[in-house]
């Protein structure tokens, strides 16, 4: 089941093609043709090795492809700088420790959006938005380093939420996170969808992706094997093709196959599912 | 058996105490998870179980730590080695730094031990067996994805063969198949009568791999007792924990009338 | 005149550059110990040939005189210079680190050493490597690094800061975790690895060995040609 419905042109960001061979030899990305498409949540699933970070790091020019081309926001971003690209497309690194360099949480948000010229009262608003939206508005002057690890994450997202592009993209934003965490995560990409801003996240977490995200991309050596709406992606006709990549479905997902109920990738349609039977048998 | 008892801790040079009166019990060949919320306390506890603090930062600690009938405190840290370990959630900070291949780092600790070279490389290939880690023995340390780093960094823990293991987020940086890899290792080495505590966010992995769970919030044990039981107690949420998914949904089809058979049904239909 | 030549030029062309021709490291070899020479050669040629006392004066510049004494001492002084560069190089370029350290530790050497001087080998890479990571985070967010001259000097501390930053903060966890595996034991391990030692070069060895002995005594008892 691949190829989602690609938009009638004004996709923000589009491969074709698109292979990369690391150092001569390993193959990360097989010919991926993408196709996503202004305001959209996806969420880029697949075990490690699957391409899925090597492909989002072409969406900023940090990976150039060996071949294929990529375009960002309708330009084709070979020989545009990463740091223009940067304007485009805010990506939020894994560790948060290879980045931090401030002395202060409020000084390290501001990095990002002073590089992409803000200042004065926009630079500010921008700032409080990021470190109210990742709980650590009351950690400002605080140094990064007398935070946890987790809440590094948080700040490490909110250095990138503050440079305010259309495009933000998240590595494994969930990993480490607590419950707590986990539902601040969820509330920023909600809030960055309901603004009208593309999320695209590389995720191992199933329900997160179930839940937050509307569109799953599933990859497997270099490629696409499934793409669309989670209800479809989890869907029990997908699940050899989730088996080969050694991915499993949501739970809930298991229970609505088990209960005939059709496909329930999440709590919610689940839910939903079983007020509309009224009865149901095991 | 590693026995905290009545332990409360203080990290060196500050005044706040991150360990209230602490009890926890690891029994040979059980498999313990612990839980919590961030800067509960959960890194400080795997700290405090392996000794190591006060033994090598320091800091003040209240209370005893016995490993096998041994109290800890006086031990050295490399007699601390002997018994027990602990792995740390940052896969950087596990590497050794001196060590040309994969198969070295592992070898490392056993190698460290003073043991003779058939029982290190004995003890490595285990260590590599159990975690599947064949395809990368001749791999350089420095060049491994931060996944394949956290499994050499359990498997050169594991070559060690201590009585006790404590891991730290041991799956952090794990896909669900690697997470599930470390799962089975664990068990399996369980069976050989390793005692284990896991301090992870993954619940779902726990629920399957646990006997026990422990929560930790505040620096106090919470909740201490079988996985099902404390899976399935509803204060759990409230310490900002999230329940394994089969615990939340059968909480939901119970209030459904549908049974739990159901569930456990869907939960088998994918177990491997 | 020759005789403070003969020396080193003989170690060199008999001894140091066989060696590198067959190790296949001449080329380099020859490289870099003029690269490394060439500095202290300029000094040492300017203050010998100009202060060396002498009375074959060869030109003047100003207050100074060259003299042909001069010139003899500085050529005699950059053979040794060269001598000893060469030397040096050629254990350098032929000796991998690794081994080396780990074969003093099988000779005796403390772990606790060899781990500090294996650390240090490894240190510069695993900060490169660290580096480029960063770099990357860094680009991500913005920063100009191809940019004009003061773009780039404000990059300084985003790029070098977290480097420094994140290497101390994980002194205290990677101590810990060398800790637990060991480190610091004490007593002899073990090691998994012997580097082959065959009797030819446990022959040769000692006939360089016996050289250094003979050329120290002669040497000190004045019979070696000396420098004027």
């Amino acid at each position: 089941m691949t190829g989602a419905t690609t938009p009638a042109g004004g996709a923000i960001i589009r491969t074709e093609g698109l292979v990369h061979v690391y150092g001569g030899e390993t193959r990360a990305l097989d010919g991926v043709d993408l196709s996503i498409a202004r305001g959209e949540r996806v969420a880029i699933v697949g075990q490690n090795g699957s391409g899925k970070s090597t492909l989002v790091r072409h969406f900023n020019g940090l990976l150039r492809p060996t071949e294929g081309r990529v375009f960002v926001d309708g330009a084709d971003a070979a020989g545009r700088r990463v740091a223009d690209l940067a304007a485009t497309v805010g990506l939020a690194f894994q560790d948060p420790d290879r980045q931090i360099f401030a002395g202060k949480v409020r000084t390290e948000v501001a990095f990002g959006p002073r590089n992409l010229g803000r200042a004065g009262a926009a630079l500010d608003e921008a700032i409080d938005a990021a470190l109210i939206a990742t709980g650590l508005d009351k950690d400002a002057l605080t140094n990064p380093y007398d935070l946890g690890y987790s809440r590094r994450k948080l700040l490490a997202l909110a250095s990138i939420l503050a440079m305010g592009t259309p495009v933000v993209v998240l590595d494994e934003p969930t990993t480490g996170q607590d419950a707590r965490g986990l539902e601040r995560i969820r509330q920023i990409v909600a809030d960055l969808s309901a603004a009208g801003r593309t999320v695209i996240a590389v995720s191992h977490d199933m329900r997160f992706v179930a839940e937050a995200f509307e569109r799953v991309v599933v990859m497997r050596d270099g490629r696409i094997v499934l793409d669309g709406a989670p209800a479809d992606v989890f869907a029990e006709a997908a699940w050899p093709t989730l088996a080969s990549t050694f991915l499993e479905p949501p739970l809930p997902a298991r229970i609505g196959a088990r209960l005939g109920l059709g496909s329930t990738p999440t709590d919610e349609a689940l839910l939903a599912a079983l007020g509309g039977s009224g009865s149901a048998s095991p | 058996m590693l026995e905290l008892r009545g332990v409360s801790y203080r990290y060196a040079g500050y005044a706040t105490t991150v360990l209230h009166e602490v009890d926890l019990r690891l029994d040979d060949g059980q498999i313990v998870g612990l839980v919590g919320p961030n800067e509960a306390g959960k890194s400080t506890l795997c700290l405090v179980a392996s000794g190591l603090a006060p033994a090598s930062i320091g800091g003040s600690l209240t209370g005893t730590l016995t490993l096998d009938g041994t109290p800890a405190q006086g031990l050295s840290t490399h007699q601390l080695a002997e018994r027990v370990v602990v792995g740390f959630q940052n896969p950087n900070t596990q590497r050794s730094g001196i060590a040309a291949t994969v198969f070295e780092e592992i070898a490392l600790g056993p190698m460290n031990l003073g043991l003779a070279v058939a029982e290190t490389v004995a003890r490595t290939r285990e260590a590599i067996a159990r975690l599947k880690l064949e395809h990368l023995v001749l791999r350089d340390p420095q060049r491994l994805s931060g996944g394949q780093a956290q499994l050499v960094g359990i498997a050169s823990l594991l070559a060690m063969r201590p009585r006790h293991v404590i891991l730290d987020e041991p799956t952090a940086q794990l896909d669900p198949a690697g997470t599930r890899l470390v799962g089975e290792a664990l068990r399996a080495l369980a069976e050989t009568g390793t005692s284990l505590l896991i301090a992870e966010h993954k619940t779902d992995l726990l629920d399957g791999l646990c006997s026990r769970i422990v929560a930790i919030d505040g620096g106090r044990i919470a909740l201490d007792g079988p996985t099902a039981e404390v899976f399935d107690d509803p204060r759990l949420a409230a310490l900002g924990v999230e329940p394994p998914a089969r615990a939340r949904l059968g909480r939901l089809l119970a209030s459904h009338g549908i049974a739990a058979a159901v569930l456990a049904g869907a939960v088998v239909d994918s177990a491997r | 005149m020759i005789g403070g030549y003969l020396g080193p030029l003989a170690i060199i062309g008999f001894a140091i550059l066989p060696a590198a021709v067959i190790a296949g490291v001449a080329g380099r070899l020859v490289r870099i110990s003029l690269l490394l020479t060439l500095p202290i050669a300029i000094s040492v040629v300017l203050v010998s040939v100009f202060t060396r006392a002498g009375s074959h004066i060869l030109f003047s510049l100003g207050p100074f005189d060259a003299t042909a004494e001069g010139v003899d001492f500085a050529g005699q002084t950059l053979v040794r210079l060269f001598a000893i560069s060469t030397s040096i190089g050629l254990f350098g370029l032929t000796t991998e680190p690794r081994s080396f350290v780990l074969d003093l530790e099988r000779r005796g050497l403390s772990p606790r050493f060899a781990f500090v001087a294996l650390a240090t080998l490894e240190a510069v890479p695993a900060m490169v490597e660290r580096a480029g990571v960063i770099a990357s985070a860094q680009r991500a967010r913005g920063l100009d690094t191809e940019g004009s001259v003061r773009a780039r000097l404000r990059g300084i501390l985003p790029l070098v800061g977290p480097v420094i930053l994140s290497s101390l903060t994980e002194v205290e966890e990677r101590s810990l975790a060398l800790e637990v595996r060991a480190f610091g034991r004490p007593g002899r391990r073990h090691l998994l690895f012997r580097i082959p030692d065959s009797r030819t070069q446990l022959v040769v060895r000692a006939a360089l060995l016996l050289a250094l002995v003979v050329a120290v005594v002669t040497r000190v008892t004045g019979t070696f040609p000396s420098l004027p």
